[in-house]
């Protein structure tokens, strides 16, 4: 058994339009998680959440493409193994994927138990009638769906079923890590806490070993997983234990994003993480310099001037700002950086790094080509 | 299920409804053609009758015959009685055959021509269709489009030009009848095989008017099925593609069952067509020739023979559909 149960370094896929341009979706994400550790991931819509779920699987087709970067299951680099190899192996039992739009992931026509089969059978797991459905009625009494459910077809089923019958056949095999993809987002704030409940069961009962949960209402998430990480154009652009992220967020944006939860009570789930004014780059073209910078209050001159790092506080958190981490500490997103001292800018502490060459082509120093 | 009965009982007295109207338009629309038919058919009798008084009688005698002296609305009376019997009257073209007689003649003719015609055409169309969505490529820049050039012809068109292609300039093939005129029907080799060569035109004229139109609406659904969620869903859980490219092709087929249904009417028209360009010995060929007579009574008939069986294959064809495709079904539920 490996220190961590997944290891991401510098991943960075992209999605290839029919116009043969490139999304640069995900574009360099790192983070490590141990055995029984959960990881949240929040960010505003559009941000690259879920390409980075479905990136995470190694399983690329297009539109989307992988572009560098690696990804260690259980001390196992799978980028760059056989599709095939990945397929059988990987997909489903090593991790799997609870897709965003859950209620329409099923095939309608097709009865939920041949489904199941479907699923073993493409891991060469070949049962008789009797021991399948032995083992799919099981797998629905743990999400708490009566077995004739088994029988049915998915439009015969109501919307929170079809959340419960995914949830089931996604963890079927057992995954290591499992990633639910706003598990919750189209039910109600009671259902989406008995979802998100559930999930957290599977963890428990040692079916899954480890879960990355993706939502843009981190009210509900907050005090469920471990880590919280809140992701910006691509990146990460905070991370680190679920309360100090919420609560004493480093990075200029996560102040801003959980600026509407900071007084979190009950009935909150009108504010969604859209305080932050101004709207995202184009991830077709990202700004080299901090990504942020257009929305940002506490902006500085060399801001729109270097390649902003990842960089860890003192207890290891991530962020990426070019501010000291004691001043970020202090900040508060209402603050103004500027009230103390009249013009005087703050003293950035961080490692110059210049712009990679631009080599003309106006492509802003990207890898690029299919 | 009760919803599902309902939805069932609902249907079934939509289809009489259907049956009724077309059942009024077959009778009414060929009596509502200009001219006289007994007077063309009585022509070929009284030339030989000098005393006019006489070839009045003889008008007089036929016009009673056919019925033609009662209104209308009573003729319809009369239509509708016997037909409850199972009687559709007396050719007038062919006097004194009864219609029942003629259809009995061509109506195996058609069904034999056109229901694997249709068929045929309805399968190579979606096969087409669904390897255009898939594979892309020579299939989806070229050979589609080639079919959709080709089943946008007028069917009329199409049956000419394969009859002047293979018929006239190849002389590969026989351009008319049913089997050589020479021959006895009956279950001999020369007979068969003559009737397989007269077969060809008319079978592929059908079929290829066929395929386009079909191709089109399964291409564009078998695109739209590859991009499900459950595509994306089914492969990140390690389905073989293979696999997840039998669950597209099926759930785009199914809505073309419905397309079957809805484009049947036209199909047939298109067929019966086809037959009379290659003078087929089935029931459009006969329609042909009891226009030019004004046979009212063959003409009513076989619209209604057609148009029963029209409905009737609609019937059946939802029906099945229902059982088939479980989003129709929870459809029809509601
Ligand atoms: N198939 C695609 N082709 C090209 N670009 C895409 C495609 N799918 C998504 N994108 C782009 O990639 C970026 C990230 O999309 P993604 O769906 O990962 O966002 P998200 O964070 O999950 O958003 P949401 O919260 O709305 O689900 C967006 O800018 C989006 O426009
Ligand atoms: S690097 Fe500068 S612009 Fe970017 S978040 Fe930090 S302060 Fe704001
Ligand atoms: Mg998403």
């Amino acid at each position: 058994m490996a220190e961590y149960i997944l290891e991401v370094k510098d991943l960075k896929t992209r999605y290839v339009t029919r116009f043969r341009e490139n999304v640069y979706a995900v574009d360099g994400v790192s983070f490590k998680l141990k055995e029984g550790e959960t990881l949240g991931i929040a960010g505003e819509s559009g941000c690259g959440k879920s390409t980075l779920a479905m990136s995470l699987m190694g399983y690329y087709f297009p539109p989307l493409h992988y572009t560098s970067g690696s990804i260690i299951i259980d001390g196992r680099d799978i980028t760059g193994e056989d599709p095939e190899v990945l397929r059988r192996t990987v997909l489903g039992t090593e991790i799997a994927y609870i897709p965003q739009a859950a209620m329409n992931a099923l095939n309608p026509t097709r009865k939920i138990i041949k489904y199941i089969n479907d699923v073993l059978v493409a891991h060469n797991i070949r049962l008789s009638r009797t021991e399948l459905r032995e083992m799919a009625e099981e797998r629905m009494r743990l999400v708490n769906l009566p077995v004739e459910v088994l029988d049915r077809y998915p439009v015969e089923l109501s919307g929170g079923m079809k959340q419960r019958t995914v949830i089931a056949i996604s963890s079927l095999l057992s995954p290591k890590i499992l990633i639910a993809d706003e598990p919750s987002s189209a039910l109600d704030v009671s259902s989406q806490k008995l979802v998100i409940k559930m999930l957290l069961d599977l963890i428990d009962k040692g079916l899954v070993k480890s879960m990355i949960f993706i939502t843009h209402e981190l009210p509900l998430l907050y005090n469920v997983t471990k880590k919280i990480a809140v992701m910006y154009a691509g990146q990460f652009v905070e991370m680190g234990p679920a309360h100090e992220s919420v609560f004493e967020p480093l990075h200029p944006y996560a102040k801003g994003l959980m600026g509407s939860i900071i007084v979190p009570s009950e009935g909150i789930r009108d504010e969604h993480l859209v305080a932050v004014p101004g709207t995202p780059p184009n991830l077709k073209s990202p700004p080299q310099h901090c990504r942020f910078a257009a929305r940002c209050k506490f902006r500085q001159p060399l801001c729109d001037s270097v390649v902003v790092p990842e960089r860890f506080s003192s207890d290891g958190r991530l962020f990426r700002c070019l501010l000291p981490e004691a001043v970020l500490r202090e900040l508060k997103y209402e603050d103004q950086i500027k009230s103390k001292q009249e013009d005087a800018e703050v003293e950035l502490d961080v490692n110059i790094i210049p712009f990679a060459e631009d080599n003309g082509d106006g492509d802003s120093g990207k890898e690029s080509g299919g | 299920m009760k919803g599902y009965t309902r939805y069932f009982r609902n249907r079934i007295l939509w289809y009489l409804l259907t049956f009724a109207v077309a059942l009024v338009l077959n009778f009414v629309l060929p009596r509502l053609m200009p001219g006289n038919p007994v007077a063309s058919i009585a022509a070929g009798v009284t030339e030989s009758l000098t005393d006019s008084k006489a070839a009045a009688e003889m008008m007089e005698e036929y016009t009673r015959a056919f019925g033609l002296d009662k209104s209308l609305p009573e003729q319809f009376l009369v239509f509708i009685g016997n037909l409850l019997k199972g009687d559709l009257g007396v050719s007038f073209r062919r006097y004194p055959t009864p219609v029942v007689q003629i259809l009995k003649e061509s109506v195996p003719w058609t069904i034999a021509l056109q229901l694997p015609a249709i068929l045929t055409g309805w399968m190579l169309g979606n096969l087409l269709g669904a390897v255009a969505a898939y594979r892309r490529g020579v299939f989806d820049r070229a050979i589609f489009p080639a079919f959709l050039f080709v089943g946008a012809f007028p069917s009329f068109g199409l049956a000419i030009i394969l009859l002047f292609v293979f018929g006239i300039m190849l002389r590969v093939l026989p351009t008319s009848g049913g089997y050589g005129f020479d021959l006895i029907p009956g279950f001999n080799l020369q007979f068969i095989a003559s009737a397989v060569r007269h077969y060809q035109l008319p079978f592929w004229s059908i079929v290829l008017n066929t395929i386009g139109g079909q191709a089109i609406g399964m291409r564009s659904m078998s695109i739209y099925e590859l991009n499900a969620d459950y595509v994306k869903y089914s492969r990140f859980l390690g389905i073989r593609d293979r696999r997840i490219v039998g669950y597209v092709f099926r759930n785009a087929m199914l809505p073309q069952v419905t397309g079957l249904a809805l484009s049947l009417g036209t199909m047939v028209g298109g067929a019966l067509v086809a037959e009379t360009i290659f003078s087929y010995p089935g029931i459009g060929s006969t329609i042909l020739s009891s226009i030019k007579a004004q046979d009212y009574p063959m003409i009513s008939g076989a619209t209604l023979f057609i148009t029963v069986g029209v409905l009737l294959a609609n019937l059946v064809i939802e029906i099945l559909y229902g059982f088939i495709d479980p989003r129709i079904k929870a459809n029809q539920q509601e």
